[in-house]
């Protein structure tokens, strides 16, 4: 009994300690102005946005330092005040838009990512005033209030299945492959672009290209992706396309492997964020899936006053998806190098790529990517998005027989 | 049939027996309190001064960080209760094993198993109450296997428990991606509708309900009784002609059973479903290790400690938004204060377990 009456006792010390200090400080804040508090109600009105990552945060290479970099550049461009929140736990989200819907501190809260969907679908009616944008996925309720930004995967990986097929030619072969994650409507435009880019590439340079595509059933599972791709360069394949988020990062491992352990030659493409950095000589390029640009449009919408609820969708046209440039490449070697993922210096990988390409991917395999890329951006070419399997299914189907035509919406090649 | 009607009545007596006894001892042991205050205080500004130098030298002001950490941490009370739920009932998991002698690190793996039976069978039956109980037994029966492998053929309860962590983890992840999946959305399991939650408040008390039970069970009945017994001296136990084993499966129950309860109970009244990062959970059980030893091992103050916890974590949360330190600094100043507050009992825990070893050697 008197053990007990002991931590009781200590338990009400350490509450009254919380009390007392929480107060203080609070006290001790209020006192002084606020700090930022006045600088907000300056004349101007600053607009205010806040970035909620994903769970995890910065310095995952991907999503969210790509959200970061637009927000930055969106600061910049037009003086909007960024701040910025990583939610601890999913279990965390609804509370927290819930907080900050009722602070009506922001004008706009940016989603990162599809952790976001469900806990947006629950609390966006109850803030009608809040204006939120949700990154790479949608609750499929159109609002006044809310904006889903999706991008057009399928115009990002033709253009991918181009360079890839070229790259493959270069390297002595015929087969190109993709490590898939799961069997999801994202996925399913990824597919259908990438064979769309293969058999554009056989049309117009009268070659043929095997075409190798796996699911792995997982988007976190490196050791998976390593099988696969094994089990793909032992079929023949000389590139490989990563289109499961970390398991693809087994993917890396095995083209690295295959070519260390000379097996082979073969060269292994990223995606979503740059990620040359990893390996720059065997991975010369990544297909961009521009999270930043996302972040970007959507902070401009609320600066310039081009609000319209619903969902948007980024392709090539907008600068939303496409293969990463060299400045891309450098920003990301940055953070890598900074965050000790690699050794090689930002300039380092970034000479190496640029040699990399221009070994890999000829002039003739750039007009025709050009050229693709030039009538999808004008609008002459647009992709269709498969609303069931059965229907991703018949398109693919229909792509191997070499029927382009069925993959577009609008226009025919 | 009078023992029936007598319960709700020894249970009063027991209450008033407490507080009055209580009273007596406070003012018996006033000087006892008075070295246990100096003493928390003590390890509490150590705690704000050591994590207070850490901010300096990063470059961040420490008042500046701990007034927000403070401010918003505690100001939502509905968030604020509902996200301490979880980590007290693993810090309970934690604390109630330690009290037979058993240490449980497998709070965690407890914790999912009964999220994820309450999960199911709040889903498919409609009813959340069948679904805490579930919860219950889910983490019960998880916790069990980890004692009978302890009691019957002598494994080290920690390791099967580390082991234990990571096979629920991963049996999670497959059975809701083969078994659960929601339809509208991929990454979630499937989902408690909306209208079928508990409210914060409810999730809160119902925790406290789950807290205030351990404490009875543990100091007013015969079972815990023994239970401590067998965790202060296990051959004073033999000696009192009960058997240590059962107080350790009963503690591992028990433990494990709240755990599981802690589970079903954040996803009920808070997370709804799983996702397939497992971040709706991950984390709830280790988090309860320190909670309990901040609670000192007593079910009361564990409830405490696991609204002071939660307020740290969600406050982390806004230090990024407001000071723009990274989210993994707020992390280190949790860490530095929990530990800082933690020491001072583990120190004599860890003392008392040792002589007590040396004791029962000679």
């Amino acid at each position: 009994m008197k053990a007990v009456a002991k931590t009781v006792l200590a338990l009400i010390v350490i509450i009254v300690i919380i009390v007392a200090v929480g107060g203080a400080y609070w006290y001790i804040t209020s006192q002084g102005g606020g700090g930022g508090a006045t600088t907000t109600t300056s004349p101007a009105k600053k607009i205010k946005v806040a970035i909620l990552f994903d769970v995890g945060g910065r310095g995952d290479l991907s999503f969210n330092d790509m959200a970061y970099l637009g927000a930055e550049k969106a600061s910049k461009d037009f003086g909007v005040e960024i701040k910025y929140l990583t939610p601890k736990s999913t279990s965390d989200m609804i509370p927290l838009l819930e907080q900050l819907s009722q602070s009506k501190e922001y004008s706009l809260l940016v989603l990162v990512g599809f952790l976001w969907t469900d806990a947006l679908n629950k609390t966006a009616d109850k803030y009608p005033d809040q204006k939120f944008a949700l990154i790479d996925s949608t609750t499929g309720v159109v609002r006044d209030n809310e904006v889903d930004i999706l991008f057009r995967e399928q115009e990002c990986a033709a253009l991918i299945g181009v360079i890839a097929s070229g790259m493959a030619y270069e390297l002595g072969g015929d087969t190109v492959g993709a490590v898939a994650g799961m069997s999801i409507p994202p996925l399913w435009k990824f597919h259908i672009g990438y064979l769309f880019g293969v058999k554009y590439f056989e049309m117009k340079t009268n070659k043929t290209v095997n075409f190798l595509w796996q699911y792995t059933g997982t988007f976190g599972d490196t050791q998976k992706g390593y099988q696969t791709a094994n089990q793909m360069l032992q079929q023949g394949a000389k590139v490989l396309y990563g289109l499961a988020g970390l398991t693809h990062l087994g993917m890396f491992d095995a083209v690295i492997d295959w070519n260390e352990k000379g097996y082979g030659s073969a060269l292994a493409i990223g995606q979503d964020a740059s990620q040359e950095w990893y390996n720059p000589k065997y991975i010369p390029i990544s297909g961009a899936k521009r999270v930043d640009v996302a972040v970007y449009t959507a902070i401009k919408m609320v600066v310039e006053g081009t609000w319209k609820g619903g969902i948007h969708t980024l392709g090539l046209k907008e600068g939303g998806v496409g293969y990463w440039d060299l400045d891309g490449v450098r920003y990301f070697a940055e953070i890598a190098y900074n965050n000790s993922k690699t050794k090689l210096t930002p300039d380092e990988i970034v000479n190496i790529v640029k040699q990399q390409r221009e070994k890999y991917i000829k002039p003739y395999v750039w007009d025709i990517v050009h050229e693709l890329e030039q009538k999808i951006k004008s609008g002459q070419l647009v992709f269709k998005t498969p609303l069931s399997e059965d229907e991703y299914n018949s398109i693919i189907q229909q792509l191997q027989q070499g029927n382009l035509n069925a993959a577009l919406e609008k226009g025919s090649v | 049939m009078s023992n029936v009607e007598s319960l709700p009545r020894r249970i009063l007596q027991s209450i008033i027996g407490f507080v009055r006894g209580w009273i007596e001892s406070v003012r018996v042991k006033k000087r006892d309190y008075l070295v246990a205050a100096v003493e928390l205080i003590l390890a509490g500004l150590t705690g704000f001064l050591v994590a207070g130098i850490v901010l300096l030298v990063m470059g961040y002001d420490p008042i500046w960080i701990y007034s927000v950490l403070f401010r918003y941490g505690y100001s939502s009370p509905g968030y604020l209760g509902a996200r301490s739920a979880a980590l007290m009932m693993t810090g309970l998991a934690f604390s109630i094993p330690i009290l037979a002698g058993v240490f449980n690190i497998g709070g965690e793996s407890q914790l999912y198993l009964g999220a994820l039976t309450g999960l199911v069978i709040a889903y498919y039956t409609g009813n959340i109450w069948l679904g805490l109980i579930a919860g219950f037994i889910g983490g019960a029966a998880w916790g069990l296997l980890i004692a009978a492998l302890r009691v019957y053929r002598g494994i080290n309860e920690v390791i099967t428990a580390i082991m234990l962590n990571w096979t629920a983890y991963y049996l999670i992840i497959y059975i809701i991606l083969k078994y659960l999946p929601n339809p509208t959305q991929s990454h979630l399991s499937i989902q408690i509708p909306e209208n079928m939650m508990l409210s914060y408040s409810s999730t809160f008390w119902l925790a406290v309900l789950g807290a205030v039970i351990a404490y009875i069970l543990l100091y007013y009945t015969d079972l815990g009784y023994k239970m401590r017994i067998a965790g202060l001296s296990p051959r004073t136990a033999v000696y009192a002609g009960f058997n240590p084993r059962k107080a350790i499966l009963f503690s591992m129950l028990l433990g494990g059973g709240l755990a599981g309860y802690g589970g079903a109970l954040h996803i009920i009244g808070v997370a709804s479903a799983f996702d397939t990062t497992m971040s709706t959970v991950f984390g709830l059980g280790f988090a309860g290790i320190g909670v309990g030893l901040l609670g000192r091992n007593h079910p009361i103050g564990i409830i405490f400690a696991s609204v002071f916890y939660a307020g740290l974590i969600i406050g982390g949360q806004f230090v990024e938004l407001y000071t723009g330190a990274p989210p993994y600094l707020s992390d280190t100043i949790i860490g530095i204060i929990v530990i800082a507050l933690a020491i001072p009992y583990a120190y004599r825990m860890m003392i008392n377990y040792i002589t007590l070893l040396r004791g029962g050697g000679k």
